[in-house]
């Protein structure tokens, strides 16, 4: 008796503390209309919680989201994203010409910009800090995005020029193309096609320097830097091999990628290939501002906070990592009439229940995006402060398909005809379903193609079509006993929604086509190296967000190839692909990218999921920050309201 | 006396270095690496990563530049995922903020589980005693991340009296969920060591001596019953200490305070190899000098204990 009595308290207590545990937003917030207090901070501070630990201060070194938010307050390159769309405004830039087939930018600087410590920005910081984000030493993750500047990524892969000792002169690349490729580079004067005008006389710089003569002749031959990368590479290609023999190996150097200074206030950037996205590119932290004087006197420790210069809106007050970072209105900066806050707390914090805590008690303003847990979802959702907005970012399934039997293009298609994506996105409520790899409704003007929709028939018979009939049971199941189920698996990293995600498709197989995929939760480090070197069968979890407001992005993952984690690589796609982006009608490019994605998307070396929600919350005072599909705020808008009538009661529209 | 301190010292150094080296193979074991993302890196990029911090050289190179800066200048490098910041201003940063917590939640832990212990036990088979021992089988039943979790929602989010999380400097509001948290089940095995140690004492014959003698209960209880019933608690609180001092994960991840515990799953997690050694090593040299501590506690408490 006595035992039983302690058993049903025990079971009682568990019950009790799961109950409260669920319950902990609903309690006092159950019918109000903000989720918490909505008191707005006495002085003009927003308290932000921005994500994990922010890597460093050093804009080019990290690729993370938490990191570019606070890049954004502190640091300023060329361009700006836009409060609500991310297209690219002016910043340190005023104003900019693109060439006729978008190879060649011309950024005219404004001449009032200032470093934190008063110092004039002028071009040569610019070209400081593009050759210094490019370099091979700094070994920048995020590198890769400048490879569209010419000689770039030449420059940072310590690749080689070659040189006739005799004559001087370098080969060139286009006499060892089986197939050359039109040179991009428009040597045609540059349309004046500003939609910015200058606030000051500019004196004419010479627009046809010697090197810009040199990034319009034909581009030179680059081999690899490393001597036996170098020679294996010669001795598959006896051309080049011939070619090559006798001359002299020259190192690409920072000075020969397609950057200039061409006055003071005048910087031209000449790129490989067109590419109209390239402006909206430029505001990423890589090729955010970086004071040259103080990197070159501290070296590694110039972020500390007794060091460090910026650029920004606000600069650095305090810094105690995995606590605060304070950063300060920064009275040198060249806009600072329309800086409104005071100050900008960041608290790094990657604990999604203690965040919307902090959230709740009205100890921060605003919150960073995926922070709403799915089980309190139902109760935040309902409030006026929850953000309900798409985001650029998609959640997708990756393909080994270079392991039977997911080799076979009818086996991937019959797994994604069998997963109701509708029902998904019902389930997950705040998604939206996705057949195709790009965003629905990010890219305007984008037309986006269309993916299988769910069809199970359909996918039954691909199966038995691939040699794995699906045979009906009596009691209406489906079962498919010749389906190899020991060479197909389901990594993911764990956690929670991804766990959710890959039960959630496991049951569809099951039940769509009677086959049981196993489930492998892998710890995050462990499972990108699976993915990246194909040590996994079967399928894999798979995100990604926008780099920048272009499709591109998306299409870009299979354009190099391993860097998808599906061992897809077609020839053809990448043809199509290049084909889209020598485009110089904005609108042709995109029919040209929508035509690969679709052919991409028919060769099924992914299964598209959904397209994410941005899913975070901030204080109705808190205004003119938006829920943007990137979630990058221009912080120099953002200020408390403190006029009740003037607040944000849900969603702020997006529209401009 | 001297001299076996000085030995235990001396024993302490390989101790370490063992601790470290083979805390360096768990890390090269570990697949993964620091710098890997959603998305792959180009190769040229990647190699130049590993250039950069020297991860293509022969292991023993890396192992023999590892051990050497350590050994000769005390320096465990530069953190790996947070660029710039060395390891030991990590350490000297994050230490302060676990150690306030964990030497207030043992201060507590000390004060409440012995008085409870004892009482228990000068009152057996009390309301008092069961009462405080089915508190204390609570305590140690009830893991910190279903406690802490329930503070914070009753005496944060629902009567809004102290802050739900994050360091706010010593002393603050902040620290008093995370000091309860974290010391609840500290506090309960004291508690239940302390009775069970007092419980063998109160028994012993030096104790019928004490009372034959006349003292007054008082005295047989502080200077005889509780020195001798400590002993199980010394033995225990030394690395409960050293634990507590270098910080415990879950508190400060669900409180978010910056300290030692949250660097040390971070630096596992994102492959920060000098940010793990120099943490290990050092969660091994508190652990190490916690232990000669108690040793040297036993011989002022236990007259029959000599070096």
């Amino acid at each position: 008796m006595r035992v039983r009595n302690w058993k049903r308290l025990g079971a009682l207590l568990s019950v009790a503390t799961l109950a409260i545990a669920n319950l902990s937003c609903g309690i006092s917030a159950k019918n109000e209309v903000f989720f918490g207090k909505t008191i707005p901070p006495e002085r003009n501070i927003l308290r932000y919680v921005t994500g994990d630990e922010p890597e460093t201060l050093d804009p080019p070194m990290s690729t993370g989201q938490p990191e570019a938010r606070i890049y954004m307050a502190i640091y300023e390159g060329l361009v700006e994203y836009h409060p609500k769309n991310l297209r690219p405004i002016p910043a340190l830039a005023e104003r900019w010409d693109i060439n006729n087939d978008s190879s060649e930018f011309t950024f005219h600087l404004r001449h009032n910009g200032r470093w934190s410590n008063g110092d004039p920005i002028d071009a040569n910081d610019f070209v400081y800090s593009f050759r210094r984000a490019l370099s091979p030493e700094l070994a920048s993750r995020n590198a890769y995005l400048g490879a569209y500047i010419k000689y770039a990524e030449a420059y940072t892969a310590r690749a080689v020029f070659v040189r006739d000792p005799a004559t001087g002169q370098f080969l060139l690349a286009r006499d060892f193309q089986d197939d050359p490729v039109p040179e991009p580079l428009s040597s045609k004067p540059l349309a004046a096609s500003s939609e910015y005008r200058a606030t000051a006389e500019e004196p004419n710089a010479d627009p046809d320097s010697a090197f810009h003569q040199l990034m319009h002749t034909p581009t030179r031959l680059t081999l690899p830097g490393d001597q036996k990368a170098r020679t294996k590479l010669l001795d598959k290609n006896p051309k080049l091999k011939a070619a090559a023999t006798g001359k002299e190996f020259v190192t690409v150097k920072a000075e020969d990628i397609g950057v200039e200074a061409l006055d003071k206030y005048v910087l031209r950037i000449s790129l490989v290939q067109p590419a109209p996205f390239f402006s909206g590119l430029l505001a990423h932290q890589v090729f955010r501002l970086v004071p040259r004087k103080v990197i070159e006197q501290y070296g590694d420790r110039w972020t500390e906070p007794e060091h460090i210069v910026t650029c920004g809106p606000f600069k650095v007050k305090t810094w105690r990592p995995y606590d605060k970072l304070v950063v300060e209105r920064d009275p040198m900066y060249w806009d600072a009439a329309t800086v409104k806050l005071d100050e900008i707390h960041f608290y790094p914090m990657s604990d999604n229940p203690a965040i919307m805590n902090l959230y709740k008690v009205g100890e921060v303003d605003a919150v960073l995006n995926h922070t709403v847990p799915n089980a309190w979802l139902d109760v935040v959702r309902n409030k006026k402060d929850y953000m309900d907005a798409v985001e650029a970012a998609i959640d997708y399934l990756q393909i080994n398909v270079t392991k039977p039997p997911m080799n076979d293009v009818r086996v991937r298609k019959a797994f994604n005809f069998a997963i109701d994506k509708n029902a998904w996105a019902q389930w997950r409520r705040i998604v939206k379903p996705l057949t195709a790899f790009t965003p629905e409704g990010i890219f305007q003007g984008y037309p986006q193609p269309k993916g299988d929709q769910f069809d199970p028939d359909r996918a039954r018979q691909l199966l038995a079509e691939a040699g794995f009939p699906v045979v009906k049971r009596a009691d209406g199941s489906y079962s498919c006993p010749s389906f190899p189920v020991s060479e197909v698996e389901y990594i993911y990293n764990t956690q929670e929604s991804n766990k959710a995600m890959a039960e959630w498709m496991q049951a569809q197989w099951k039940q769509n086509l009677g086959i049981t995929v196993s489930l492998r939760n892998m710890e995050w480090r462990t499972f990108l190296n699976a993915r990246a070197k194909l040590e996994y069968k079967g399928f894999s979890r798979g995100a990604w967000s926008a780099d920048y407001m272009d499709p591109f992005t998306f299409l870009s993952l299979f354009y190099t190839g391993g860097e998808s984690g599906t061992g897809w690589l077609d020839p053809k796609y990448l043809a199509m692909v290049d084909e889209a982006n020598r485009m110089l009608d904005p609108q042709q490019r995109y029919a040209l990218l929508a035509k690969a994605e679709k052919y991409m998307l028919d060769a099924q070396p992914v299964i598209p999921i959904d397209t994410s929600a941005v899913n975070w919350v901030k204080k109705p005072y808190v205004k003119e920050m938006y829920p943007n599909p990137g979630g990058l705020f221009p912080w120099k808008y953002v200020y408390i309201e403190r006029d009740q009538s003037k607040w944000d009661f849900g969603t702020p529209s997006l529209a401009e | 006396m001297l001299r076996f301190i000085i030995r235990r010292l001396l024993v302490t150094i390989p101790t370490i270095l063992v601790v470290i080296s083979i805390t360096w193979v768990l890390i090269k074991l570990a697949p993964g690496n620091f710098y890997s993302g959603e998305k792959k890196l180009p190769p040229a990029i990647e190699k130049n990563i590993r250039d950069k911090y020297g991860l293509d050289k022969p292991w023993y190179q890396q192992y023999g530049r590892t051990m050497w800066n350590i050994l000769r200048h005390a320096d465990f490098g530069t953190s790996l995922k947070y660029e710039g910041q060395s390891v030991n201003t990590i350490i000297a940063r994050s230490l302060p903020v676990s150690a306030s917590v964990g030497i207030l939640a043992y201060i507590l832990a000390l004060i409440v589980g012995i008085a409870a212990g004892s009482i228990a036990a000068l009152k057996q088979n009390s309301r008092w005693d069961y009462s405080s021992m089915a508190l204390a089988m609570l305590g140690i039943s009830v893991p910190n991340f279903v406690l802490g979790p329930i503070l914070v929602l009753v005496f944060s989010l629902t009567l809004y009296w102290l802050p739900p999380s994050r360091w706010g400097g010593f002393p603050s509001r902040n620290l008093i969920l995370p000091v309860l948290t974290l010391s609840a089940v500290y506090m309960a095995y004291i508690a239940r060591l302390t009775r069970a140690g007092m419980l063998e004492v109160l028994r012993s014959d030096y104790i019928r001596t004490a009372r034959a003698k006349g003292l007054s209960e008082r005295d047989v209880v502080v200077r005889h019953a509780l020195r001798g019933g400590l002993m199980p608690v010394i033995s225990y609180t030394g690395p409960a200490l050293a634990f507590l001092l270098t910080g415990t994960v879950v508190v400060e991840r669900i409180f978010a305070l910056p300290g030692l515990g949250n660097y040390f799953i971070q630096a596992s997690l994102n492959r920060d190899e000098p940010l793990i050694i120099g943490i290990v090593a050092f969660i091994a040299i508190t652990l190490l000098l916690m232990n000669l501590l108690v040793d040297i506690a036993y011989a002022f408490l236990d007259p029959r204990v000599r070096y």
